[in-house]
């Protein structure tokens, strides 16, 4: 069993035909589930003119209306308390209780079932074991467990997996770094900001080469990075470790994963999840591969509060090509690329920050983190970037790879400013290293808060 | 070598423990260590559908690893 490839070896093989007979059948199904029970749901269909029978062929589904994370916002904090309409189920059945982080406006609430948490765990059994966590496996996890999902489930799927499971929690970054050590752990899961950053600490505050302990596969999830090839070169080489790549969210699941071939891209668990892939300008639904597009999710067997035709604001997608691992889920070109509100235009150019990352994380004098301020000069788009060098590297040995190196992956020129390594701030779970600051002027300019 | 697999028997079996738990859960109503364990082994069941029933109702185990026809 342990030299198994798949978690589960029917359906990651499935002929893509089969699978979408599948998939929708599942769609149809939660979608009859969510109209009969949910209010928010019935009220969405209805004022659309369709119920669950209207969708009779796959194409249909792209008929259903979209639900945004705001909507999920104003139906809360009412009755029943404090999920308001979407529940499904009665809320003596609701188990579990995460949130959204908030990064985006005010909270989502988010009520899982027992059942639910069960679906959560299995959907990261697939990512696991497909990264190769086996019953020998020591996990250590490095994150603050409590009202955020994060690697909640990542713990509950180590379990189920035969994992022995060591829970990071309260403890500093030292203080994991030794634990890890002393216990020899195995594989770890973090954001890949806390990952470069617990690297950092143990190098620079311990004396400790993250690359001499025993950690052998990290998944990472949270930020693209992981997907970034400069910043998942500077990861791996500095624990000397395998790290994989998975995508999920609190109001979706854990929808995607890189599996041990490492194809540059993430399987999406096409048995769990449907994903549509929109055009951010037409909205029309992309098939083909290497169009860039926006995310729309079902989480096909989530029934708390279902999330049907999710606008996830991701930016994605498909791969052209399929993984030698043999699992017929598709992949991902790249993973998550960004976020569609982090898109931004400067000076006319489109820039995502995961395209400013690949470029700081390949240039080997700089450290890991950076920061990038847009802001405008009378009314002019300027974009900063802020740099650190590491020890003894001088400014003039990296200005100009850095400076052709934006000009190719982004077309812009940017005011590098360079400091110090360890002035820039760091973080222990998602960064914030973008800041667009023209709608905090205009909005000041008008006076509105 | 691959292992075949009997995916109508093993969907069989999944069916069966379903239903004891099913029934366990309703007739230990009052014994609260029974039937909330029930319920939550049928979390567990249900993964199990997941993973396979859900197939086999749709007759798509037609799989190279299936002994089924
Ligand atoms: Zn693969």
């Amino acid at each position: 069993m342990l030299d198994q490839e798949y978690w589960n070896p029917v359906l990651e093989t499935l002929p893509r035909e089969k699978l979408k007979v599948l998939q929708f059948k599942k769609f149809k199904q939660i979608l009859t589930w969510a109209y009969t029970r949910s209010k928010f749901h019935k009220a969405l269909y209805d004022k659309a003119g369709l119920t669950p029978d209207d969708i009779r062929s796959f194409d249909d589904i792209k008929k259903i209306p979209k639900v945004e994370k705001s909507m999920m916002r104003e139906i809360q904090n009412k009755d029943p308390f404090p999920y308001g309409d979407a529940l499904c189920v009665p809320l003596e059945e609701v188990s579990v209780f995460r949130q959204t982080s908030g990064t985006t406006g005010q909270p989502v609430y988010q009520p899982d079932t027992w059942q639910d948490w069960e679906w959560w765990s299995e959907c990261w059994s697939f990512i696991l074991w497909a990264q190769g966590y086996r019953p020998s496996d020591r996990v250590f996890l490095p994150f603050g467990y409590n009202i955020f999902v994060a690697f909640w489930a990542g713990h509950y799927a180590a379990e189920k997996l035969g994992c022995e499971v060591v829970p990071g929690g309260v403890l500093d970054t030292q203080s994991r770094i030794l634990k890890i050590m002393e216990l020899k752990a195995t594989a770890m899961m973090a954001t890949p900001t806390y990952v470069l950053n617990m690297a950092d600490v143990a190098k620079s505050k311990m004396g400790i080469d993250p690359a001499t302990l025993s950690i052998n596969k990290i998944t990472c999830a949270g930020e693209p990075g992981a997907g970034i090839p400069s910043t998942k070169r500077r990861m791996e080489e500095a624990w000397g470790a395998k790290v994989f790549d998975h995508s999920g969210a609190t109001e979706i699941g854990a929808w995607s994963y890189e599996c041990r071939k490492q194809p540059c891209g993430m399987h999406v668990n096409e048995a769990m999840f449907l994903v549509e892939i929109e055009d951010l300008e037409t909205g029309e639904i992309i098939e083909e591969p290497g169009r860039k597009g926006k995310m729309v999710i079902t989480a096909l067997d989530r029934i708390a509060q279902p999330c049907i035709r999710f606008d996830s604001k991701d930016i994605i997608e498909w791969d052209s090509e399929s993984c030698s691992c043999g699992r017929s889920f598709r992949l991902i070109r790249g993973g998550v690329l960004g976020r569609a509100d982090d898109i931004t235009k400067v000076k006319g150019v489109l820039i995502s920050p995961a395209a400013i990352e690949e470029v700081v994380r390949s240039i080997d004098g700089l450290g890991d983190e950076f920061e990038v301020v847009v802001d405008k000069q009378g009314d002019v788009d300027r974009i900063k970037l802020k740099v650190e060098l590491l020890p003894e590297i001088t400014q003039i040995s990296v200005e100009n790879r850095l400076k052709d190196q934006l000009r190719l992956k982004t077309n812009l020129g940017y005011q590098i400013e360079y400091y110090n390594y360890g002035s820039l701030p760091r973080y222990e779970a998602k960064a914030k290293r973008f800041k667009d600051l023209r709608k905090k002027d205009t909005a000041q300019k008008e006076g509105r808060p | 070598m691959k292992t075949v697999l009997d995916l109508n028997q093993l969907n069989d079996n999944i069916l069966k423990v379903k239903a004891l738990l099913i029934e366990l859960e309703a007739s230990a109503s009052s014994f609260p260590a029974l039937s909330r364990n029930s319920k939550r082994a049928l979390a567990s069941v249900k993964m199990m559908e997941l993973n396979l029933c859900d197939l086999v109702t749709l007759g798509l185990t037609d799989h190279p690893l299936s002994s089924n026809p």
